[in-house]
């Protein structure tokens, strides 16, 4: 008799149970873990410039669909103390030290992240070449250091084009321009960018306007001499009339070029290379990262600016009347859109 | 005899197959990738020799035109990219007269252009200007000569 109750009793709680486990069952898995903050650190060393620059933000994880929530601005950002140092080395001793301070000095463009606070962190500190840069980030919030290390550059010194504004540039179908520099110690990646300023009037207002007409890059090669870089004359009028638009009454005037040229260095080569798009099956590619407890890079690039060049006067009358750029309004190298008119 | 026929089947079959009835479009009178008549000037330009170094004396311009009238206006045919680096500029252009003018351009301080006869001292400039014939098919070589 008292076994029998025993059992009853037994049966009574094991149903009780299973009842229990059927009714805390949910049917969604969860396939995202908690987001785990990881930081996401840039630092590209100017030669260029007295003052560098830091970036620092973190992932984010929304359950929603992430294209169609943008995150709120503090998702990104840490909160807490931020210690940011960076030593240069040289010899196998620090030399300096320079610590960054929090700025907003630099709006960021709109767009699908929030960028009413772009906040960067900013040291003054003139980049030596050939020296070692060590950069460490002390993170309160996560009681954690990011470490990276990267190597300035050497000296970057540019053969053409010249500050010479007497020697103008031709670039015209038929006549390209070769842009020549000196390879630069650590360097593992060369670019050349050309400014195109204009002039452009439209119903009595007038615009200083520019283009921006990046080339390729350029890898170091077996040359020791020297490096360079050819800029096509046929392509120069092909981006004049694939970037400007032809408005009824608007007048352009030819102001004159500038040139950039860029040398960064391996870290940043691996960059370029781990993000640009794949060929091939593997479809996509681990993005380069050097730095330590965190992801994104720390690297250093040289730069020199070669401005205020003026344009010869038969590529300024062939941007004037062209095949390709006739349609666009500019004025040939008399300021006259006649081309039959005698000085 | 009837491996003979069946081979004349299979060659006729083979040349039908083979013949495209595309019709052949007539030529574009009108067509500028023809062949154009051109020959070549090849200007050797030298930067004459003084007491100034080498970099402080360099080329500046080099341009072509129709006539002397156009030269002095500045109506040019070509203007190439002159570099401290390069000797020889060539320029394809249709047989005839061709006025050419090359420039040099004087960067030292002080009064040291003056010294050396560039007008206006630093930056002045000094010119070579010449003719030369182009030829059918021809290279046409020519060194302009600066004034001392």
């Amino acid at each position: 008799m008292y076994i029998k109750k025993k059992k009853t009793w037994l049966r009574l709680i094991l149903a009780v149970m299973a009842a229990g486990l059927v009714a805390s069952c949910e049917t969604g898995i969860d396939i995202n873990t908690d987001n785990q903050d990881v930081p996401i650190v840039y630092c590209v060393l100017n030669s260029a410039d007295s003052f560098q620059y830091v970036r620092i933000q973190k992932t984010y994880l929304i359950d929603q669909a992430a294209l169609d929530y943008p995150p709120v601005q503090d998702s990104m950002l840490f909160k807490g103390e931020i210690v940011i140092t960076m030593e240069r080395w040289s010899g196998g001793k620090v030399m300096e030290t320079v610590r960054f301070a929090p700025t907003n000095e630099i709006p960021k463009d709109s767009g699908f992240f929030p960028y009413e606070k772009n906040i960067l962190y900013k040291a003054k500190a003139k980049i030596i070449a050939n020296q070692i840069y060590r950069l460490y980030i002390y993170l309160g919030s996560q009681e954690k250091v990011l470490y990276s290390e990267a190597s300035s550059l050497g000296n970057l010194t540019v053969i053409d084009p010249m500050p010479l504004p007497q020697r103008k540039i031709s670039l015209y179908p038929g006549t390209n321009y070769t842009c020549r520099w000196q390879p630069v110690e650590n360097a593992g990646v060369y670019q050349v960018s050309i400014r195109f300023n204009y002039k452009e009037t439209i119903g009595g207002v007038a615009k200083i306007k520019y283009l921006d007409w990046p080339q390729t890059f350029a890898s170091p090669g077996s040359d020791t001499e020297y490096l360079s870089n050819d800029i096509s004359g046929s392509r120069f009028m092909h981006i004049l009339e694939d970037n400007l638009t032809s408005v009824d009454g608007i007048v352009r005037e030819v102001i004159g070029m500038n040139f950039q040229i860029v040398s960064g260095s391996m870290e940043l080569k691996y960059y370029i290379e781990s993000t640009s798009p794949s060929e091939g099956a593997l479809m996509e590619k681990p993005v380069y990262s050097n730095i330590t407890n965190g992801i994104g890079l720390f690297c250093s690039v040289a730069r020199i600016d070669v401005n205020d060049l003026f344009l010869s006067p038969v590529t300024i009358d062939s941007i004037a009347y062209g095949q390709f750029t006739k349609t666009l309004g500019f004025l040939d190298h008399t300021n006259d859109r006649d081309s039959t008119n005698k000085l | 005899m009837i491996k003979k026929l069946a081979i004349w089947i299979l060659a006729g079959l083979l040349f039908l197959v083979s013949c495209d009835k595309t019709p052949v479009d007539p030529p574009d009178p009108t067509d500028n990738n023809k062949p154009k008549i051109s020959g070549t000037l090849e200007i050797e330009f030298r930067v004459p020799g003084s007491f100034l170094p080498a970099n402080r004396v360099l080329r500046a311009d080099l341009s072509i035109a129709k006539d002397a009238e156009s030269l002095y206006k500045g109506r040019f045919l070509q203007m190439a990219n002159v570099y401290n680096s390069k000797l020889m500029y060539q320029f394809d252009l249709a047989p005839g007269v061709y006025y050419y003018q090359a420039g040099i351009i004087c960067v030292a301080e002080g009064d040291s252009c003056s010294a050396a006869s560039f007008p206006g001292g630093k930056f002045g400039m000094k010119w070579a200007i010449g003719t030369a014939e182009v030829k059918q098919d021809k290279t046409t070589h020519v060194v302009p000569q600066f004034t001392r």
